[in-house]
């Protein structure tokens, strides 16, 4: 008697699939199985995934809802499980908004001091002599690590960037088109994930110049349109010097540059601090001169003098490519105590190597023996 | 009458009856179930991200997939899904013989998903389309294309994984159905059983479309 309550009880609880359900749902699931690979042949662009998205999560709501008893069960079940699709869509959406959307944003403040001012020129977009001079000076040493002397992107930096530079004298595969409001659309923003980098530190007048310098590296560029003037907030009709250009920065330029200042900051606090600078801040920093190294050389020679391509903030420059090679003991700058001290204190005029005018002779001495000894270890 | 139908369940002293413990039994699978959404989730989102990132890699690299080899696992994992929901059914109404062979088919299939995945694999072992430093393929061009192929791995990977573990826990379900350990009153580890495979196969509902069809 207890027996069949129990049986009973069981019954009236647990739904069981029948066999006439259980053979419609999987006839279900084969047939649109069927379904997402015929529509998966025919190409219909970026709807394709949302079709191929939208059967499976048909497909997926059958398995669950009658394969799984969902339909049948007790409601907090069918609850649980749909947390985690919630808990997954958060973790999905918060991803991608901060990756596919956070290149729109701009950092305002004291950051952009340099490129505050708005054009001083009544119609910078149009091409005159004097800009294309002042934009071969800029060229010289803002771009041509990558875009190389002749704009044909092949600068010293640029075999190890992919993509290539762009090559200047050539009209075609210019990202933002060849136009002058384009290109300076370009030096303002950067191309990311490229390894162009924003140019929006420079004043407004600087990047004009540059784009009519480049522009003039190859063939005549085409005219800009009222819809390319309105992409960059430019108004043609109107006098530039009565707008003013909004101050801001990527985001990436900001963070970059607040790191950088940082750990600047560090290595100086270190160096000057009267105690600090006695006492080795770490167990691998025991030798003032690899302490000195660290604070001057190692952004660019790298950590162990191996020297190679590097990313640096030279001054109010953005983002430069310096390549350094690696220290080698009996030549140049290394041959001995003075060679390097000259070296170091003059630097290297027009091939980016700063002089160290600050280091007294002692620490020289220190950071010749700790560069010296690269070879050697 | 058999053994199982006569022996009434005794189920352990902290439930009230054998139903709460079946209810509270259902309901940590279900939570374990969540988990597993969560862990497949991470690899989904990196799939998403990676994909977003680089669109035309993704593209091009996912046309080296055997799409037919992908269809054919997916009919087959279907079929595995409806002969566990039969299983089930069976061991519910306690039919032992047709729950046994309902089991043995789904093991059988899950073999079958695992031989296909096999071929599939080597394949792709051959022609050097491998994750990270191991990609040696000549024929895609796109520097960045060995990510698609780590993605491929990791959730093909564990999803196989998932495969192999349940066709364990099927074996053991075998084994004990022989020993009638289940009847109409008793069948809490066949139904549990029943809700991970179930889940497998929804893993790979969208496995399957995601790097077969659209990549």
């Amino acid at each position: 008697m207890g027996q069949k309550n129990q049986k009973q009880q069981h019954q009236q609880h647990h739904h069981i699939l029948s066999n006439k359900m259980a053979f419609t749902i999987g006839g279900l699931l084969l047939i649109l199985t069927g379904v997402t690979v015929g529509v998966a042949h025919i190409d219909l662009g970026r709807l394709n995934f949302f079709i191929a998205m939208a059967v499976a999560t048909v497909k997926a709501l059958l398995v669950a809802l009658f394969f799984m008893g969902l339909k049948y069960d007790r409601k907090e079940n069918g609850m649980i499980f749909a947390t985690s699709f919630i808990f997954l869509a958060i973790f999905l959406i918060l991803a991608s908004t901060d990756l596919f959307f956070r290149g729109d944003v701009y950092v305002k403040g004291p950051l952009m001091a340099a490129a505050q001012g708005p054009s001083k020129l009544k119609k910078p977009w149009i091409s005159t002599p004097e800009l294309v001079g002042k934009g071969k000076e800029l060229y010289a040493v803002q771009c041509v690590a990558c875009h190389g002397v002749e704009g044909q992107g092949n600068g010293p930096a640029a075999s190890a960037l992919n993509p290539h530079p762009r090559n200047f004298t050539e009209s075609e595969g210019w990202k933002n088109g060849r136009k002058p409001t384009m290109v300076f659309k370009t030096l303002k923003e950067g191309l990311p994930p490229s390894a162009m980098a924003s140019y929006a530190t420079l004043p407004a007048d600087d990047r004009w110049a540059l784009v009519h310098f480049v522009l003039s590296l190859g063939p005549k560029p085409q005219e800009d349109t009222v819809a390319d003037f309105a992409k960059v907030g430019i108004d043609p009709n109107r006098a530039v010097n009565e707008e003013k250009e909004d101050a801001t920065l990527p985001i990436e330029v900001a963070q970059e540059r607040m790191a950088v200042a940082s750990l600047q900051s560090e290595f100086e606090a270190r160096l000057y601090h009267p105690i600090l600078r006695n006492t080795p801040p770490s167990e691998e920093v025991t030798q003032l001169g690899q302490h000195l190294y660290q604070a001057h050389c190692v952004e660019c020679h790298g950590l162990h003098g191996e020297g190679g391509i590097k990313v640096k903030n030279l001054g109010v420059n953005p983002v430069a490519f310096v390549v350094t090679l690696p220290f080698q003991s009996s030549t140049g700058g290394l041959s001995s105590q003075e060679q390097f001290n000259h070296r170091v204190i003059l630097g290297l005029p027009g091939e980016l190597m700063p002089g160290m005018g600050q280091l007294s002779s002692s620490e020289l001495k220190e950071l010749y023996q700790w560069v010296r000894g690269f070879s050697s270890r | 009458m058999s053994k199982g139908e006569i022996a009434i369940r005794h189920h352990a002293h902290h439930f009230e009856s054998a139903d709460a413990e079946f209810e509270a039994c259902k309901q940590g699978m279900w939570l374990f179930l969540v988990t597993e959404v969560l862990m497949f989730g991470g690899l989904f989102v990196a799939y998403g991200i990676f994909r977003g990132l680089y669109p035309e890699m993704f593209h091009e690299a996912h046309k080296m997939l055997a799409v037919k080899m992908g269809g054919l696992n997916t009919v087959v994992l279907i079929t595995s899904s409806l002969t566990m929901a039969f299983a089930v059914s069976a061991t519910q109404k306690g039919r032992r013989q047709q729950a046994i062979l309902c089991l043995s088919a789904t093991f059988f299939l899950a073999c079958c998903f695992l031989v296909v995945k096999y071929f599939e694999y080597s394949h792709k072992f051959h022609d050097g389309l491998l994750p990270g430093a191991y990609f040696t393929n000549t024929e895609l061009t796109n520097p960045k294309s060995p990510l698609f192929f780590s993605l491929y791995f990791v959730m093909t990977g564990l999803h196989g994984v998932h495969v192999l573990i349940g066709m364990g826990v099927i074996a053991w379900l075998i084994r004990r159905t022989i020993r009638n350990d289940f009847s109409a009153h008793y069948y809490t580890p066949v139904e549990l059983v029943g809700f991970y495979w179930h889940f497998v196969d929804l893993v790979w509902i969208y496995l399957f479309p995601l790097l077969y069809l659209v990549g």
